[in-house]
């Protein structure tokens, strides 16, 4: 077996939103969604990102597709690099990472047929046309588990988790090498959650795709994801695997999002009420326009003393190899 | 052959009655417009001061004015089915070139943000500003009066409103999640902006396209009323009645027919721009 791959490295990367000054000059301040930030995926693998809302998931998702440039950084798809590629060689570099969005009912044209909408890429890149696109699209909608006679449907004629069945079609279509997959069960009945990450984790065993899956719900990430970031303010505060995280959570951050997540037997629920003060956060999430000093946690962190207000922690590795960003922990 | 008669028929008994009702009445209004020449039964211009403001069913040298005659005794039938053209053109027309300015521009607003949004929102502000009447009376002054320059007039000072509205649902559709795929699947503006967002935005247009409709209609009048649109004795709908409510104590029938046909006009093409729009989106058409 020849060595895992990258499929995506990110170094340093930082996004940075400068507000618009006043009509008279005021000064604005810049939102720091991203805020430097390293990260590899390998081949086949999937990465899950977690944190609260404003933490800065979404704006790294749409970093990593291409739609947001980076401030600073470089973020390479293989062999190639995104930042600073323009024209042709983005558009290029771009057929190797598709997107799948939270809301399939948002995600769909609603005045494009299911088959135009899937045949939507190979048509403008030119890949397939006329009897080969029928054919395509329809292997595709096999794949993800539909009929041929849905393409000729309108999206609205579907139910929730078909529209996101379509949408994975769709991002399959051009045979990415990472797919990011941004909340993409948290819109659907939980009755079809578990048909979707299946149906993910499937077409990853037959593609060998990898996945970023942002996340907020752990329950989700613990059963799809083999490693677990956590972010929290623009910076990663956790990265491990997925049975290393589970066990045991480090970061008193990701201490308290495991805390919040209910457990189904009552028992255990109330067993964890009764541990699970110390992490109850206090506090909202502080504003990415004004990033507390030192550790960003410190404002609502437990364990907070005076080194947190003056020194960043940075990722260090831990005895079971976790990577941490704590003063304490 | 059988099977598309069916079919043909099956689709138009699903059309409602309402519908069949004012297309049929949008089909005569035009119908007087192309056969005015033909079917009229005086010269619309060949005046008759002894014959002033006779009503309707007056009989003079084994003519019947079924519509009665105007100021100068011409036959009010003969002008309204002349005056159907004009009427009908100058509004056609002046939808059509404002529409075309305006929803390319709030397009592009919308879509490329930046300076082309600062530029052209302005523009739409200052536009806005100036009084159509004054921007007319510019024109004129410039160009001269004349059907074509009518149509220039109303369609370069009425393009503000299909902009704001463009720009407003342009800048809403392109956040959304289906644009962003679209252009990770490598589509170009044009592309997104001709067969994505230009289909989604066209139902909101349609409906400001129709409401300005009758506004041209009106314009139109007003502007040949000042002299500055259609010239006399050359008749339009518009002209009739603003020369009609002078008389309107004497004689009611100059100012009434024409507007009746106005009315049903305005009517009809806003009744058949909501259904257009409903039938647009695909939501609505589902079995």
């Amino acid at each position: 077996m020849s060595a895992p791959e990258n499929v995506l490295e990110i170094r340093n990367v930082a996004v940075h939103f400068q507000g618009r000054a006043g009509l008279f000059g005021r000064s604005a301040h810049t939102v720091k969604a991203v805020n430097g930030v390293d990260l590899d995926i390998l081949k086949g693998e999937t990465v899950a990102l977690v944190g609260e809302s404003g933490c800065g998931k979404s704006t790294l998702s749409n970093t990593i597709v291409g739609l947001q440039p980076p401030t600073t950084g470089s973020i390479r798809l293989g062999e190639d690099e995104v930042v600073g590629a323009t024209g042709r060689a983005l558009n290029d570099i771009r057929r190797k990472v598709q997107m799948i969005f939270q809301d399939p009912a948002l995600s769909l044209d609603p005045r494009f047929k299911i088959g135009a909408a899937i045949a939507e890429p190979l048509q403008v890149r030119g890949i397939a046309r006329g009897k080969a696109l029928k054919q395509r699209v329809s292997e595709l909608l096999v794949q993800v588990g539909l009929r041929y006679e849905h393409a000729d449907r309108y999206p609205h004629q579907l139910s929730g988790g078909q529209r996101q069945r379509v949408v994975i079609a769709r991002a399959l279509a051009l045979e990415p090498a990472l797919v990011v997959c941004d909340e993409p069960v948290s819109a659907l009945d939980v009755s079809v959650r578990a048909q979707i990450l299946n149906l993910l984790v499937a077409l990853q065993k037959r593609t060998g795709v990898s996945y970023l899956f942002v996340s907020h719900d752990l329950a989700v990430v613990r059963h799809i994801c083999d490693r677990v970031v956590v972010m929290y303010l623009g910076r990663f505060v956790e990265i491990a695997d997925r049975d290393t995280f589970f066990a045991n959570p480090k970061h008193p951050y990701a201490k308290a999002l495991m805390a919040a997540v209910p457990e189904a037997d009552p028992e255990r629920q109330r067993n964890k009420e009764g541990n699970k003060e110390r992490y109850i956060l206090s506090g909202e999430l502080p504003s990415p326009s004004n990033i507390p000093s030192g550790c960003a946690f410190h404002t609502r962190c437990p364990l907070a003393t005076d080194i947190c207000t003056r020194d960043r922690p940075e990722l260090t590795p831990r005895a079971d190899g976790a990577l941490v960003a704590c003063h304490h922990a | 052959m059988v099977a598309f008669i069916q079919s043909a028929r099956s689709r138009i008994s699903r059309v409602p009655l309402p519908i069949i009702i004012v297309s049929i009445i949008l089909l005569i209004i035009v119908a007087m417009a192309i056969l005015a020449p033909w079917i009229s039964p005086a010269d619309p211009t060949r005046q008759n001061l002894l014959g002033r403001l006779k009503a309707p069913g007056f009989e003079r040298a084994g003519m019947t004015y079924w519509l009665g005659t105007d100021d100068l005794g011409r036959d009010l039938l003969t002008r309204i089915l002349y005056g159907a053209g004009v009427s009908l053109g100058v509004a056609v027309l002046s939808v059509f070139v404002s529409t075309l300015v305006g929803v390319s521009l709030g397009m592009l607003a919308g879509w490329f943000r930046g300076w082309a949004e600062i530029f052209i929102m302005r523009m739409v502000d200052i536009v806005m500003s100036i009084p159509a009447v004054l921007l007319a009376v510019l024109t004129v002054a410039v160009l001269g009066p004349g059907f074509l320059k009518l149509v220039l007039v109303l369609g370069l000072t009425r393009w503000p409103r299909y902009t704001r509205v463009a720009y407003a649902q342009t800048l809403q559709v392109a956040n959304l999640p289906f644009i962003k795929a679209s252009e990770l699947a490598g589509a170009g503006a044009v592309r997104i902006l001709f067969h994505h967002i230009l289909p989604n935005i066209a139902g909101p247009i349609l409906i400001v396209a129709t409401s300005e409709f009758g506004l041209m209609i009106l314009m139109e009048a007003g502007l040949s009323f000042l002299g500055l649109g259609i010239q006399p004795p050359a008749p339009s709908w518009g002209s009739i009645m603003s020369v009609g409510r002078q008389y309107v104590e004497h004689a009611w029938w100059i100012v009434a027919f024409p507007g009746i046909c106005l009315f049903l006009l305005v009517f009809s093409v806003n009744v058949l721009g909501d259904w257009l729009r409903d039938q647009l989106d695909p939501r609505s058409r589902t079995r």
